[in-house]
């Protein structure tokens, strides 16, 4: 799965360590979801989804594209 | 990457020195016939008492951690478990046929122990690249 994670930490200028502390996940779980090496549960997603004022498909896609 | 031992990690480690401490203790006043014989049990069983505060911690840090620290622990787990069993079940099979030594559990089990740690951090070491 693809995201836009690192693009909107980036806008806001938050650290990894900023984001994983208002997510209240770990530094390293934040880094494996932007390199898209760990996919977060439906709940953390609504949870960084709500944090970012965006919906979930506005900031996760399919690796294929939105349509795979 | 150096990271600050948790309080979790701590309180571990008080658990299995205290463990620790009461093995040796034990095995002096066995040595130096300064136990009962009828009392003999409390001072082998003590040691397993702090082992229980040690496996309530471990599962309190579980709960603590993200669904990802929890998922590499559970990796970590199964890869432990892999070559505890295997390393176990082998040795075993060859003390039985002779090819090594076969001592008795009481010798054994410490050896188990640290297989058990060690089988632990490797499984953590090879999951924690996967998702580095």
């Amino acid at each position: 799965m693809n995201n836009r994670l690192r693009v909107l930490r980036a806008e806001r200028a938050w650290s990894q360590a900023d984001l994983a502390s208002r997510l209240k996940v770990s530094r390293q779980t934040v880094n494996a979801i932007e390199t898209g090496k760990y996919d977060p549960s439906l709940p953390l997603a609504f949870a960084i989804a709500r944090l970012f004022d965006q919906s979930i498909e506005t900031i996760f896609t399919p690796n294929g594209g939105p349509d795979a | 990457m150096f990271c600050a031992p948790s309080r979790f990690t701590w309180q571990l480690l008080g658990w299995a020195l205290l463990s620790a401490l009461l093995v040796v203790v034990a095995a002096l006043l066995r040595r130096w016939d300064l136990d009962p014989g009828s009392l003999r049990w409390v001072g082998a069983v003590l040691p397993v008492l702090p082992m229980v505060g040690y496996f309530l911690t471990l599962t309190k840090w579980v709960r603590s951690l993200d669904e990802m620290q929890r998922l590499i622990q559970f990796e970590a787990l199964l890869i432990q478990f892999g070559i505890t069993a295997l390393s176990v079940m082998g040795y075993g099979v060859l003390a039985e046929t002779g090819f090594v030594p076969n001592p008795p559990f009481g010798v054994i089990w410490p050896w188990i122990w640290l297989l058990l740690f060690v089988s632990w951090s490797l499984g953590q070491a090879i999951v924690r690249r996967k998702y580095r």
